[in-house]
C-alpha cells in the first residue's frame, strides 16, 4: 500500500467515525429532551436552548476532525 | 475515475476565496467584497425602515424591531434585566452572521462565512469583548480570582480554555458553512438536478441555525464570566 492509499483511508476513517460518534451523541441528547419536551410540554422553550447549545458542543469534536480530513485530502491532490 | 478526481480537484479551488484586486501588498478576496456588500445592504435596510419611526410599529418597521425583540427575549432569559446592556454587542454579531451565512443567496456570491479569515476574526472579537466586559463587571481582582480560584496549578488550563474557545467558536462556524457548500457543490458534479437544491433549501435552515448558536454560545460565555463567582 503507498503512502497516498494510507492517506486516502485516513482521511476517510476520521470523518466517518467522528460523524458516527456525534451521531450517537446527538441522537441520544435529542432523544432525552423530546422525552422532557412530551412529559412536560411548558418547560419546553427552556429545553430547547439547553438542546441546541449541547448539539453545539457535540457538532464542534466532528467539525475538528472534519478540517483533518479536509487538510489530509488537500495532500492527495 | 481520474476525471473525476480533476474536476474535485477544481471545486476545491474555486471554493477559495479568489482575490479581486490589491491595495498596496494587501489582497482583497471576494470574502471581503462580499462581507462589503452584506454591509451595505444592512445599512440600507437599517436606514429605510426606521426613517420614520412610530411608537406603534408599521410596515416594514416590524423587521428590525422583531429581530431585536427576539435576541433581547434570549438575553433576558440568560442574564435578566442586565441582558440589556450587551444587546449592541451580541445583536449585532447575530445580524451580521445572519446576512453573511445568507448571502450565498445573492447570484455569484459565496458566503464569507466559509473563510477561516472571518470566523476567527468574529471569534476573537466575542471572546475578547467578554474578557472587556467581564473586568468591567466584576473587577480586576475577581476577573483574576475566577482564574485562581481553583488554585494556582489550574491558572494555564483556564488560561488555556480561554483560548480554545476561540477556536472552536470559528471553527464551528467555518467547519458548518465550508463544509455546506462543499457538498452541495459536489453534489452538482454528481446529480445536477433537484437534489443539491434540496439541501440549499436546508442550508438556509443550517445558515439561521450556526448564526443562532453563534450568539447563543456568546451569551453563555458571557453568563459564566460576568457573574460572580
Amino acid at each position: 500500500m503507498d503512502g497516498l492509499a494510507v492517506i486516502g483511508i485516513g482521511a476517510g476513517l476520521a470523518i466517518g467515525l467522528a460523524a458516527m460518534g456525534s451521531g450517537l451523541g446527538q441522537g441520544n441528547a435529542a432523544g432525552h429532551a423530546l422525552e422532557g419536551m412530551a412529559r412536560q410540554p411548558e418547560a419546553s422553550n427552556e429545553i430547547r436552548t439547553t438542546l441546541l447549545l449541547a448539539l453545539a458542543f457535540m457538532e464542534a469534536l466532528t467539525l475538528f476532525s472534519f478540517v483533518i480530513a479536509i487538510l489530509l485530502w488537500t495532500k492527495i491532490g | 475515475m481520474g476525471g473525476r478526481m480533476a474536476q474535485l480537484a477544481m471545486v476545491m479551488e474555486e471554493l477559495k476565496p479568489a482575490v479581486v484586486f490589491h491595495v498596496g501588498p494587501i489582497p482583497i478576496t471576494t470574502t471581503v467584497v462580499t462581507t462589503w456588500i452584506v454591509m451595505a445592504l444592512l445599512v440600507v435596510i437599517a436606514w429605510v425602515t426606521t426613517r420614520k419611526m412610530e411608537l406603534k410599529p408599521r410596515g416594514w418597521q416590524h423587521l428590525p424591531e422583531m429581530a431585536v425583540e427576539f435576541i433581547l427575549g434570549f438575553l433576558e432569559s440568560f442574564l435578566g434585566k442586565n441582558g440589556r446592556k450587551y444587546l449592541p454587542l451580541v445583536a449585532t454579531l447575530f445580524i451580521l452572521i445572519l446576512t453573511l451565512n445568507l448571502s450565498w443567496l445573492i447570484p455569484g456570491s459565496k458566503p464569507p462565512t466559509m473563510d477561516l479569515s472571518t470566523t476567527l476574526a468574529f471569534a476573537v472579537v466575542t471572546i475578547l469583548a467578554v474578557q472587556i466586559l467581564s473586568i468591567y463587571e466584576v473587577g480586576v481582582r475577581r476577573y483574576v480570582h475566577t482564574f485562581t480560584s481553583h488554585g494556582l496549578a489550574l491558572l494555564p488550563l483556564n488560561i488555556i480554555e480561554e483560548l480554545v474557545k476561540v477556536v472552536s467558536l470559528s471553527l464551528r462556524l467555518y467547519g458548518n458553512m465550508f463544509g455546506e457548500e462543499t457538498v452541495v457543490t459536489i453534489l452538482f458534479i454528481l446529480v445536477p438536478l433537484v437534489v443539491p437544491a434540496c439541501i440549499q433549501l436546508l442550508g438556509i435552515l443550517f445558515g439561521f441555525i450556526q448564526a443562532f448558536i453563534f450568539t447563543l454560545l456568546t451569551i453563555s460565555y458571557l453568563t459564566t464570566r460576568t457573574e460572580a463567582h
